[in-house]
């Protein structure tokens, strides 16, 4: 494995279409690791001050497990990632290893500050999400190294999240934007943290800090909505391709969010 | 090349094949089982649904070799002693297929709804149908075949 002349290989999902030719782009590799038998990299379970989800948890493991409200974005996510059959065999930390820039679980993770363990012949490190997803399908993990877990620090139980996904139609379509938004409220209802991430934008997805620090320190209502604008964009360095043009997409991220803060309201009144 | 065992519509099955065969080649090829269908390499189209330990899955997504020791069942498994299964007769009863390519992963996905939750609603089957692609029907008798079915093996 250390000579990098593996694939390792979980749910297959993005592997096999690849492999026919089909929407990777990339060469199949000609050696393949399944780790698919390894039962004890498979599940959710507490951690002390945080969950760890084990890389070979699957969409559909997820969206069975009973879960606090702020993973709902994470939820939603799973939901848009293929059909059920597709959601029944991959993982999410394959999808942080494919490093699609369209990859449906990274906002919300990003949103989650989730941190990926990796685990080699010379021990193992954790490293932020936002530093393990390096651009398009390139992430920091050494050709020696295997994805083992994600780790998902725990919120107040006020804590809430939400995610959108704008396809060109309502199923099976790759997003040509998309927005996870999670806050957590103080004792007076003000937003005391607020996470936001956007996905199909740039390279990878990202975290928007002008956008959450619009929101943060404020009262939790709907005069947000106007705080947030094309100004707080900036990483975003979207493209114009098959799917959208670059400003449709910038506009597109800024309705996204603002819808997004519209939901978590509903959310918090019902 | 890699000896794979597992059982198949309840029958033990053994064969060599080479490690990069998929599930789906190795049920048609091997087997014989040629109900299962290909239609489009990619993971996207369903018509290669079969169960395997009683999940839903698509067999052109996964390894032969990783099914070793599964229980596998294919379209071809679901009728007993020449009886249709209650959600085939229900496709039959209300014409729910044209051309039938995608049928067989219809069926088998639509049994596993059943299994999950037996009392789906008409958007609760259109969900899970997402990953299922059909080109002929529109699938109005699709969904209406499959309320057959959960009506039927309730009663």
């Amino acid at each position: 494995m250390a000579d990098g002349s593996y694939t390792v290989l979980a749910g297959g999902t993005d592997f096999y279409p690849a492999r026919a030719g089909g929407l990777g782009g990339r060469p199949p590799e000609s050696k393949v690791l399944d780790i698919t038998a390894l039962e004890g990299l498979r599940g959710i379970a507490e951690e002390g001050d945080s969950l760890r989800i084990g890389a070979l948890t699957t969409w559909s493991d997820l969206l069975h497990a009973p879960l606090p409200p702020y993973f709902a974005a994470l939820k939603l996510a799973a939901r848009e990632v293929g059909g059920v059959q597709i959601q029944n065999a991959g993982t999410l930390c394959g999808n942080l290893c494919n490093a699609s820039p369209a990859a449906d679980g990274v906002p919300p993770l990003l949103a989650l500050d989730a941190e990926v363990e990796l685990a080699s012949q010379a021990g193992a490190r954790r490293l932020a999400l936002d530093d393990f997803i390096l651009g398009n399908r390139q992430t920091a993990k050494r050709p020696d190294e295997l994805v083992t877990a994600l780790h998902i620090p725990k919120l107040s139980a006020r804590a809430r999240s939400t995610f959108l996904k704008l396809g060109a139609r309502k199923y099976l379509v790759i997003s040509i934007v998309m927005a996870a938004l999670l806050i957590d409220l103080d004792d007076k209802g003000n937003v005391s943290k607020a996470r936001v991430a956007v996905g199909s934008c740039a390279a990878r997805a990202l975290r928007l800090p002008a956008v959450e620090a619009a929101l943060e320190g404020r009262p939790f209502d709907e005069d947000l909505l106007p705080r947030i604008g094309d100004e707080q964009l900036d990483p975003l360095t979207p493209i114009d391709d098959i799917r959208g043009t670059a400003d449709y997409r910038r506009e597109a991220a800024v309705a996204l969010l603002r819808r997004g803060v519209e939901a978590l309201l509903s959310q918090e009144a019902a | 090349m890699p000896s794979v065992s597992m059982t198949v519509n309840g029958r033990a099955v053994t064969g060599d094949v080479e490690g990069r065969t998929l599930l789906v080649q190795f049920l048609r090829e091997n087997l014989s089982l040629t109900g299962t269908h290909v239609g489009c390499d990619t993971s996207q189209c369903g018509a290669c649904v079969v169960h395997v330990n009683g999940e839903s899955v698509k067999s052109c997504t996964m390894l032969a070799v990783q099914a070793d020791g599964a229980e596998v069942t294919t379209i071809e498994g679901l009728a007993k002693d020449g009886e249709l299964h209650p959600m085939q007769e229900a496709f039959r009863e209300n014409h729910g297929l044209q051309c039938g390519f995608c049928t067989p992963g219809m069926v088998m996905s639509a049994v596993d709804l059943l299994q999950k939750n037996p009392n789906p609603d008409e958007g609760e089957i259109r969900e899970w149908l997402e990953g299922n692609i059909c080109r002929c029907t529109g699938y109005h008798n699709i969904v209406k075949a499959i309320q057959t079915a959960a009506a039927s093996m309730k009663g």
